[in-house]
Protein backbone atom coordinates (compact mmCIF):
# COMPACT_ATOMS: atom_id res chain seq x y z
CA UNK A 1 0.00 0.00 0.00
CA UNK A 2 2.93 2.31 0.61
CA UNK A 3 3.70 1.82 -3.02
CA UNK A 4 0.48 3.58 -3.98
CA UNK A 5 0.92 6.39 -1.48
CA UNK A 6 2.42 8.59 -4.12
CA UNK A 7 -0.40 10.08 -6.25
CA UNK A 8 1.83 10.16 -9.33
CA UNK A 9 2.51 6.45 -9.05
CA UNK A 10 -1.15 5.76 -8.34
CA UNK A 11 -2.17 7.68 -11.47
CA UNK A 12 0.27 5.75 -13.59
CA UNK A 13 -1.65 2.59 -12.72
CA UNK A 14 -5.13 4.12 -12.52
CA UNK A 15 -5.05 5.72 -15.97
CA UNK A 16 -4.81 2.51 -18.01
CA UNK A 17 -6.86 0.55 -15.46
CA UNK A 18 -9.94 2.80 -15.69
CA UNK A 19 -11.09 2.00 -19.25
CA UNK A 20 -10.11 -1.63 -18.83
CA UNK A 21 -12.31 -2.03 -15.73
CA UNK A 22 -15.11 0.00 -17.26
CA UNK A 23 -15.38 -1.86 -20.53
CA UNK A 24 -14.93 -5.37 -19.15
CA UNK A 25 -17.48 -4.52 -16.44
CA UNK A 26 -19.99 -3.29 -19.02
CA UNK A 27 -19.45 -6.41 -21.10
CA UNK A 28 -19.98 -8.77 -18.15
CA UNK A 29 -23.09 -6.85 -17.07
CA UNK A 30 -24.48 -7.17 -20.60
CA UNK A 31 -23.84 -10.93 -20.60
CA UNK A 32 -25.18 -11.54 -17.08
CA UNK A 33 -28.25 -9.38 -17.50
CA UNK A 34 -28.92 -10.61 -21.05
CA UNK A 35 -28.86 -14.24 -19.94
CA UNK A 36 -30.85 -13.36 -16.83
CA UNK A 37 -33.57 -11.62 -18.81
CA UNK A 38 -33.91 -13.87 -21.83
CA UNK A 39 -32.29 -17.27 -21.20
CA UNK A 40 -32.51 -18.11 -17.50
CA UNK A 41 -35.67 -19.90 -16.36
CA UNK A 42 -38.45 -18.22 -14.37
CA UNK A 43 -38.83 -19.23 -10.72
CA UNK A 44 -41.19 -22.05 -9.75
CA UNK A 45 -42.96 -19.80 -7.27
CA UNK A 46 -42.23 -16.21 -8.27
CA UNK A 47 -42.49 -16.62 -12.03
CA UNK A 48 -40.87 -14.03 -14.26
CA UNK A 49 -40.43 -11.43 -11.50
CA UNK A 50 -37.37 -13.36 -10.26
CA UNK A 51 -35.42 -11.73 -13.13
CA UNK A 52 -35.08 -8.61 -11.00
CA UNK A 53 -32.55 -10.58 -8.93
CA UNK A 54 -29.84 -9.99 -11.59
CA UNK A 55 -29.75 -6.28 -10.74
CA UNK A 56 -31.11 -6.25 -7.20
CA UNK A 57 -28.48 -8.51 -5.64
CA UNK A 58 -25.48 -6.79 -7.34
CA UNK A 59 -26.86 -3.40 -6.23
CA UNK A 60 -27.24 -4.65 -2.65
CA UNK A 61 -23.75 -6.19 -2.68
CA UNK A 62 -22.14 -3.00 -3.98
CA UNK A 63 -24.09 -0.76 -1.62
CA UNK A 64 -22.68 -2.79 1.28
CA UNK A 65 -19.23 -3.37 -0.22
CA UNK A 66 -19.00 0.38 -0.88
CA UNK A 67 -19.37 1.25 2.77
CA UNK A 68 -16.95 -1.51 3.74
CA UNK A 69 -14.47 0.19 1.39
CA UNK A 70 -15.17 3.58 2.97
CA UNK A 71 -14.56 2.09 6.42
CA UNK A 72 -11.27 0.45 5.39
CA UNK A 73 -10.05 3.62 3.69
CA UNK A 74 -11.07 5.66 6.75
CA UNK A 75 -9.06 3.32 8.97
CA UNK A 76 -6.01 3.74 6.72
CA UNK A 77 -6.49 7.48 6.75
CA UNK A 78 -6.77 7.73 10.54
CA UNK A 79 -4.01 5.31 11.46
CA UNK A 80 -1.43 5.44 8.70
CA UNK A 81 -2.34 8.89 7.35
CA UNK A 82 -2.30 7.36 3.90
CA UNK A 83 -2.65 10.37 1.57
CA UNK A 84 -4.86 8.61 -0.95
CA UNK A 85 -7.16 6.94 1.57
CA UNK A 86 -9.34 10.01 2.06
CA UNK A 87 -9.55 10.51 -1.70
CA UNK A 88 -10.65 6.89 -2.15
CA UNK A 89 -13.27 7.06 0.61
CA UNK A 90 -14.74 10.26 -0.83
CA UNK A 91 -14.83 8.73 -4.30
CA UNK A 92 -16.88 5.75 -3.10
CA UNK A 93 -19.61 7.81 -1.42
CA UNK A 94 -21.68 8.73 -4.49
CA UNK A 95 -21.55 5.39 -6.36
CA UNK A 96 -22.17 3.53 -3.08
CA UNK A 97 -25.21 5.66 -2.39
CA UNK A 98 -26.52 5.25 -5.93
CA UNK A 99 -26.27 1.46 -5.70
CA UNK A 100 -27.92 1.40 -2.27
CA UNK A 101 -30.78 3.47 -3.69
CA UNK A 102 -31.06 1.16 -6.71
CA UNK A 103 -31.15 -1.84 -4.38
CA UNK A 104 -34.09 -0.32 -2.51
CA UNK A 105 -35.90 0.72 -5.71
CA UNK A 106 -35.49 -2.61 -7.51
CA UNK A 107 -36.40 -4.47 -4.32
CA UNK A 108 -39.55 -2.42 -4.03
CA UNK A 109 -40.49 -3.22 -7.63
CA UNK A 110 -39.82 -6.88 -6.89
CA UNK A 111 -41.81 -6.87 -3.66
CA UNK A 112 -45.06 -5.68 -5.21
CA UNK A 113 -45.66 -8.65 -7.56
CA UNK A 114 -44.30 -11.23 -5.09
CA UNK A 115 -45.00 -10.18 -1.49
CA UNK A 116 -47.89 -7.91 -2.40
CA UNK A 117 -46.36 -4.67 -1.12
CA UNK A 118 -43.82 -2.08 -2.22
CA UNK A 119 -42.53 -1.50 1.28
CA UNK A 120 -42.62 -2.99 4.75
CA UNK A 121 -40.71 -1.83 7.81
CA UNK A 122 -38.98 -5.13 8.46
CA UNK A 123 -35.40 -5.52 9.68
CA UNK A 124 -33.76 -5.98 6.29
CA UNK A 125 -35.56 -3.19 4.45
CA UNK A 126 -35.16 -0.73 7.30
CA UNK A 127 -31.44 -1.38 7.81
CA UNK A 128 -30.85 -0.98 4.06
CA UNK A 129 -32.71 2.34 4.10
CA UNK A 130 -30.49 3.44 6.99
CA UNK A 131 -27.45 2.62 4.82
CA UNK A 132 -28.77 4.99 2.14
CA UNK A 133 -29.22 7.76 4.72
CA UNK A 134 -25.69 7.11 5.99
CA UNK A 135 -24.35 7.56 2.45
CA UNK A 136 -26.21 10.86 2.08
CA UNK A 137 -24.88 12.12 5.42
CA UNK A 138 -21.37 10.92 4.63
CA UNK A 139 -21.40 12.62 1.24
CA UNK A 140 -22.52 15.91 2.76
CA UNK A 141 -19.89 15.68 5.48
CA UNK A 142 -17.10 14.79 3.04
CA UNK A 143 -18.08 17.64 0.70
CA UNK A 144 -18.19 20.21 3.47
CA UNK A 145 -14.85 18.99 4.71
CA UNK A 146 -13.21 19.20 1.32
CA UNK A 147 -14.54 22.74 0.76
CA UNK A 148 -12.93 23.84 4.02
CA UNK A 149 -9.75 22.05 3.06
CA UNK A 150 -9.81 20.09 6.31
CA UNK A 151 -8.06 16.86 7.14
CA UNK A 152 -11.30 14.91 6.98
CA UNK A 153 -10.89 13.31 10.36
CA UNK A 154 -14.53 13.69 11.38
CA UNK A 155 -15.58 12.27 8.01
CA UNK A 156 -13.29 9.26 8.48
CA UNK A 157 -14.59 8.61 11.99
CA UNK A 158 -18.15 8.76 10.65
CA UNK A 159 -17.16 6.30 7.93
CA UNK A 160 -15.84 3.87 10.54
CA UNK A 161 -18.79 4.12 12.91
CA UNK A 162 -21.30 3.73 10.08
CA UNK A 163 -19.77 0.34 9.23
CA UNK A 164 -21.65 -1.16 12.19
CA UNK A 165 -24.72 -1.11 9.97
CA UNK A 166 -23.15 -3.54 7.50
CA UNK A 167 -23.31 -6.70 9.68
CA UNK A 168 -26.73 -5.54 10.86
CA UNK A 169 -27.98 -5.62 7.25
CA UNK A 170 -26.34 -8.96 6.58
CA UNK A 171 -27.71 -10.69 9.69
CA UNK A 172 -31.04 -8.83 9.94
CA UNK A 173 -32.81 -11.80 8.34
CA UNK A 174 -31.30 -14.16 10.95
CA UNK A 175 -31.72 -12.01 14.06
CA UNK A 176 -35.23 -10.84 13.43
CA UNK A 177 -38.26 -12.21 11.74
CA UNK A 178 -38.57 -10.37 8.48
CA UNK A 179 -40.77 -10.34 5.41
CA UNK A 180 -37.55 -10.53 3.40
CA UNK A 181 -36.40 -14.11 2.93
CA UNK A 182 -33.19 -15.46 4.45
CA UNK A 183 -29.85 -15.44 2.71
CA UNK A 184 -29.48 -17.50 -0.46
CA UNK A 185 -25.71 -17.27 -0.86
CA UNK A 186 -23.41 -18.10 2.03
CA UNK A 187 -20.10 -19.78 2.74
CA UNK A 188 -21.83 -23.17 2.67
CA UNK A 189 -23.19 -22.71 -0.83
CA UNK A 190 -26.29 -21.37 -2.45
CA UNK A 191 -29.96 -22.20 -2.58
CA UNK A 192 -30.29 -20.66 -6.03
CA UNK A 193 -30.53 -23.06 -8.96
CA UNK A 194 -27.34 -23.03 -11.03
CA UNK A 195 -29.23 -21.88 -14.16
CA UNK A 196 -30.00 -18.64 -12.26
CA UNK A 197 -26.86 -18.49 -10.16
CA UNK A 198 -24.25 -18.19 -12.89
CA UNK A 199 -25.78 -15.21 -14.70
CA UNK A 200 -26.25 -13.61 -11.27
CA UNK A 201 -22.58 -14.04 -10.40
CA UNK A 202 -21.47 -12.72 -13.81
CA UNK A 203 -23.73 -9.70 -13.44
CA UNK A 204 -22.44 -9.07 -9.90
CA UNK A 205 -18.81 -9.29 -11.09
CA UNK A 206 -19.58 -6.96 -14.00
CA UNK A 207 -21.23 -4.33 -11.80
CA UNK A 208 -18.30 -4.62 -9.38
CA UNK A 209 -15.75 -3.88 -12.12
CA UNK A 210 -17.90 -0.98 -13.32
CA UNK A 211 -18.06 0.28 -9.75
CA UNK A 212 -14.26 0.11 -9.59
CA UNK A 213 -13.97 2.13 -12.80
CA UNK A 214 -16.35 4.79 -11.45
CA UNK A 215 -14.39 5.05 -8.20
CA UNK A 216 -11.12 5.40 -10.13
CA UNK A 217 -12.63 8.13 -12.34
CA UNK A 218 -13.82 10.05 -9.29
CA UNK A 219 -10.43 9.67 -7.58
CA UNK A 220 -8.67 10.97 -10.69
CA UNK A 221 -11.02 13.96 -10.87
CA UNK A 222 -10.42 14.65 -7.19
CA UNK A 223 -6.63 14.49 -7.56
CA UNK A 224 -6.69 16.74 -10.65
CA UNK A 225 -8.79 19.28 -8.78
CA UNK A 226 -6.40 19.24 -5.85
CA UNK A 227 -3.57 19.92 -8.26
CA UNK A 228 -5.43 22.88 -9.77
CA UNK A 229 -6.22 24.30 -6.36
CA UNK A 230 -2.59 24.05 -5.32
CA UNK A 231 -1.51 25.87 -8.50
CA UNK A 232 -4.07 28.59 -7.96
CA UNK A 233 -2.87 29.12 -4.41
CA UNK A 234 0.72 29.36 -5.56
CA UNK A 235 -0.18 31.85 -8.29
CA UNK A 236 -2.14 33.97 -5.85
CA UNK A 237 0.73 34.02 -3.37
CA UNK B 1 2.55 15.23 2.78
CA UNK B 2 3.69 13.53 5.95
CA UNK B 3 3.24 9.84 5.60
CA UNK B 4 4.14 8.42 8.99
CA UNK B 5 5.33 10.90 11.57
CA UNK B 6 6.56 8.43 14.16
CA UNK B 7 6.05 4.69 14.17
CA UNK B 8 5.11 4.79 17.85
CA UNK B 9 2.38 7.38 17.41
CA UNK B 10 1.00 5.37 14.52
CA UNK B 11 0.95 2.26 16.66
CA UNK B 12 -0.86 4.08 19.45
CA UNK B 13 -3.48 5.46 17.09
CA UNK B 14 -4.12 2.01 15.67
CA UNK B 15 -4.54 0.36 19.06
CA UNK B 16 -6.77 3.14 20.36
CA UNK B 17 -8.93 3.08 17.29
CA UNK B 18 -9.26 -0.70 17.27
CA UNK B 19 -10.25 -0.73 20.94
CA UNK B 20 -12.83 1.99 20.30
CA UNK B 21 -14.23 0.15 17.30
CA UNK B 22 -14.38 -3.17 19.15
CA UNK B 23 -16.24 -1.51 22.04
CA UNK B 24 -18.72 0.18 19.70
CA UNK B 25 -19.39 -2.95 17.68
CA UNK B 26 -19.77 -5.01 20.85
CA UNK B 27 -22.24 -2.54 22.32
CA UNK B 28 -24.35 -2.39 19.18
CA UNK B 29 -24.41 -6.15 18.66
CA UNK B 30 -25.41 -6.64 22.30
CA UNK B 31 -28.22 -4.14 21.93
CA UNK B 32 -29.33 -5.84 18.72
CA UNK B 33 -29.53 -9.29 20.24
CA UNK B 34 -31.31 -7.86 23.30
CA UNK B 35 -33.86 -6.28 20.97
CA UNK B 36 -34.41 -9.58 19.26
CA UNK B 37 -37.85 -10.21 20.71
CA UNK B 38 -39.13 -6.64 20.81
CA UNK B 39 -38.06 -5.94 17.25
CA UNK B 40 -39.93 -8.96 15.93
CA UNK B 41 -41.77 -8.01 12.82
CA UNK B 42 -44.53 -10.53 13.41
CA UNK B 43 -45.98 -12.98 15.93
CA UNK B 44 -45.56 -16.67 15.14
CA UNK B 45 -48.24 -19.11 16.34
CA UNK B 46 -45.80 -20.44 18.95
CA UNK B 47 -45.36 -16.93 20.44
CA UNK B 48 -49.06 -16.58 21.04
CA UNK B 49 -49.03 -19.72 23.16
CA UNK B 50 -45.98 -18.56 25.10
CA UNK B 51 -46.80 -14.88 25.51
CA UNK B 52 -50.59 -14.76 25.37
CA UNK B 53 -52.92 -13.01 22.97
CA UNK B 54 -52.11 -9.37 22.18
CA UNK B 55 -55.73 -8.24 22.13
CA UNK B 56 -55.16 -4.54 22.78
CA UNK B 57 -53.66 -3.58 19.44
CA UNK B 58 -53.27 -4.42 15.78
CA UNK B 59 -50.42 -6.87 15.21
CA UNK B 60 -48.81 -8.92 12.47
CA UNK B 61 -48.72 -12.68 12.46
CA UNK B 62 -46.57 -14.86 10.25
CA UNK B 63 -46.20 -18.53 9.45
CA UNK B 64 -46.95 -21.20 6.93
CA UNK B 65 -50.41 -21.71 5.46
CA UNK B 66 -51.36 -25.27 6.44
CA UNK B 67 -51.95 -27.63 3.50
CA UNK B 68 -55.62 -28.31 2.95
CA UNK B 69 -56.81 -25.57 5.29
CA UNK B 70 -57.62 -22.86 2.74
CA UNK B 71 -61.32 -22.43 2.02
CA UNK B 72 -63.34 -19.72 0.32
CA UNK B 73 -66.58 -18.69 2.02
CA UNK B 74 -69.82 -18.38 0.15
CA UNK B 75 -69.56 -14.60 -0.38
CA UNK B 76 -66.65 -15.29 -2.75
CA UNK B 77 -64.19 -12.75 -1.32
CA UNK B 78 -63.68 -14.03 2.22
CA UNK B 79 -61.11 -16.77 2.81
CA UNK B 80 -60.35 -18.84 5.86
CA UNK B 81 -57.14 -20.72 6.53
CA UNK B 82 -54.89 -21.97 9.32
CA UNK B 83 -51.38 -20.70 9.98
CA UNK B 84 -48.81 -22.90 11.65
CA UNK B 85 -45.11 -22.84 12.48
CA UNK B 86 -42.54 -25.35 13.67
CA UNK B 87 -44.48 -25.73 16.95
CA UNK B 88 -47.81 -27.46 17.47
CA UNK B 89 -49.62 -24.13 17.71
CA UNK B 90 -51.86 -22.83 14.95
CA UNK B 91 -53.91 -19.69 14.32
CA UNK B 92 -57.17 -19.72 12.35
CA UNK B 93 -57.34 -16.65 10.10
CA UNK B 94 -60.16 -14.99 8.17
CA UNK B 95 -59.56 -12.35 5.51
CA UNK B 96 -61.75 -10.48 3.07
CA UNK B 97 -60.01 -9.08 0.03
CA UNK B 98 -57.40 -9.85 -2.59
CA UNK B 99 -54.35 -11.93 -1.70
CA UNK B 100 -50.97 -11.75 -3.51
CA UNK B 101 -50.27 -14.22 -6.32
CA UNK B 102 -47.74 -16.04 -4.20
CA UNK B 103 -50.20 -16.68 -1.37
CA UNK B 104 -50.91 -20.41 -1.38
CA UNK B 105 -51.12 -23.47 0.83
CA UNK B 106 -47.81 -24.71 2.15
CA UNK B 107 -46.20 -21.33 1.60
CA UNK B 108 -45.28 -18.51 3.97
CA UNK B 109 -47.41 -15.48 4.70
CA UNK B 110 -47.55 -12.40 6.93
CA UNK B 111 -50.90 -10.89 7.92
CA UNK B 112 -51.81 -7.63 9.60
CA UNK B 113 -54.90 -7.44 11.76
CA UNK B 114 -56.32 -8.19 15.21
CA UNK B 115 -56.79 -11.23 17.37
CA UNK B 116 -60.21 -12.08 18.71
CA UNK B 117 -60.55 -13.32 22.30
CA UNK B 118 -61.17 -16.87 21.03
CA UNK B 119 -57.66 -16.92 19.52
CA UNK B 120 -58.68 -16.50 15.90
CA UNK B 121 -57.25 -13.71 13.79
CA UNK B 122 -59.05 -11.26 11.53
CA UNK B 123 -56.62 -10.00 8.89
CA UNK B 124 -56.89 -6.62 7.22
CA UNK B 125 -53.94 -7.19 4.89
CA UNK B 126 -52.10 -10.29 3.71
CA UNK B 127 -48.59 -10.46 2.29
CA UNK B 128 -46.85 -13.49 0.83
CA UNK B 129 -43.47 -14.51 2.24
CA UNK B 130 -41.29 -16.77 0.16
CA UNK B 131 -38.15 -18.62 1.17
CA UNK B 132 -34.57 -18.34 -0.04
CA UNK B 133 -34.84 -21.07 -2.67
CA UNK B 134 -34.87 -20.12 -6.33
CA UNK B 135 -35.39 -22.77 -8.98
CA UNK B 136 -37.03 -23.43 -12.35
CA UNK B 137 -40.71 -24.49 -12.41
CA UNK B 138 -39.88 -28.15 -12.96
CA UNK B 139 -36.57 -29.50 -11.85
CA UNK B 140 -35.14 -31.66 -14.54
CA UNK B 141 -33.59 -31.28 -17.98
CA UNK B 142 -34.24 -27.65 -18.84
CA UNK B 143 -37.19 -28.53 -21.08
CA UNK B 144 -39.74 -26.38 -19.30
CA UNK B 145 -37.92 -23.13 -19.78
CA UNK B 146 -40.77 -21.51 -21.71
CA UNK B 147 -43.46 -22.41 -19.27
CA UNK B 148 -43.81 -19.51 -16.88
CA UNK B 149 -45.63 -21.49 -14.24
CA UNK B 150 -49.08 -20.80 -12.94
CA UNK B 151 -48.57 -17.25 -11.79
CA UNK B 152 -49.96 -15.11 -14.52
CA UNK C 1 -50.34 -9.02 -12.39
CA UNK C 2 -47.96 -8.59 -15.30
CA UNK C 3 -44.47 -9.15 -13.94
CA UNK C 4 -42.76 -7.73 -17.01
CA UNK C 5 -43.95 -4.21 -16.20
CA UNK C 6 -42.09 -4.40 -12.89
CA UNK C 7 -39.04 -6.01 -14.48
CA UNK C 8 -38.84 -3.33 -17.19
CA UNK C 9 -39.26 -0.55 -14.64
CA UNK C 10 -36.50 -1.99 -12.43
CA UNK C 11 -34.06 -2.41 -15.33
CA UNK C 12 -34.87 1.07 -16.63
CA UNK C 13 -34.06 2.58 -13.24
CA UNK C 14 -30.74 0.74 -13.04
CA UNK C 15 -29.82 1.69 -16.62
CA UNK C 16 -30.57 5.36 -16.01
CA UNK C 17 -28.91 5.37 -12.59
CA UNK C 18 -25.69 3.55 -13.46
CA UNK C 19 -25.51 5.12 -16.92
CA UNK C 20 -25.75 8.69 -15.74
CA UNK C 21 -23.43 8.01 -12.80
CA UNK C 22 -20.78 6.65 -15.16
CA UNK C 23 -21.22 9.45 -17.69
CA UNK C 24 -21.12 12.23 -15.08
CA UNK C 25 -18.07 10.73 -13.36
CA UNK C 26 -16.31 10.40 -16.72
CA UNK C 27 -17.09 13.95 -17.82
CA UNK C 28 -16.02 15.40 -14.45
CA UNK C 29 -12.75 13.46 -14.67
CA UNK C 30 -12.04 14.57 -18.24
CA UNK C 31 -12.72 18.20 -17.40
CA UNK C 32 -10.61 18.19 -14.22
CA UNK C 33 -7.69 16.41 -15.90
CA UNK C 34 -7.80 18.74 -18.91
CA UNK C 35 -7.84 21.79 -16.66
CA UNK C 36 -4.91 20.44 -14.67
CA UNK C 37 -3.04 19.75 -17.91
CA UNK C 38 -3.77 23.30 -19.09
CA UNK C 39 -2.14 24.68 -15.98
CA UNK C 40 0.97 22.66 -16.69
CA UNK C 41 1.35 24.27 -20.08
CA UNK C 42 1.02 27.84 -18.79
Amino acid sequence: MHFLANPARFLKIARPLTPWLGWSGALLVAVGVGVGLFVAPPDYLQGESVRIIYIHVPAAWLGMAGWTGIALASLMQLVWRHPLAGVAARAIAVPGGVFAALCLATGSLWGRPTWGTYWEWDGRLTSMLILLFLYVAYGALANADRERGGEGRATAIFGLIGAINIPVIRYSVDWWRTLHQGKSIGVAGSSIDSAMLWPLLISALGFSLLFGAIVLMRMRADLARTKIEARLRRMAA
Amino acid sequence: MIFSPRPKAKHQRLVLLLVAIAAMVGAVLLAMSAMKDQASYFYAPGDVVRRGLPLDRAVRIGGMVREGSLERLRDGTTIRFVVGDETEATIPVTFTGIVPDLFREGSGMVAEGRFRPDGSFVASEILAKHDENYMPPKLGPQGDRHESGTLE
Amino acid sequence: MNHWLFIIAAYALVTIGVGSLTLLSYRAMRKAERDAQGFNQL
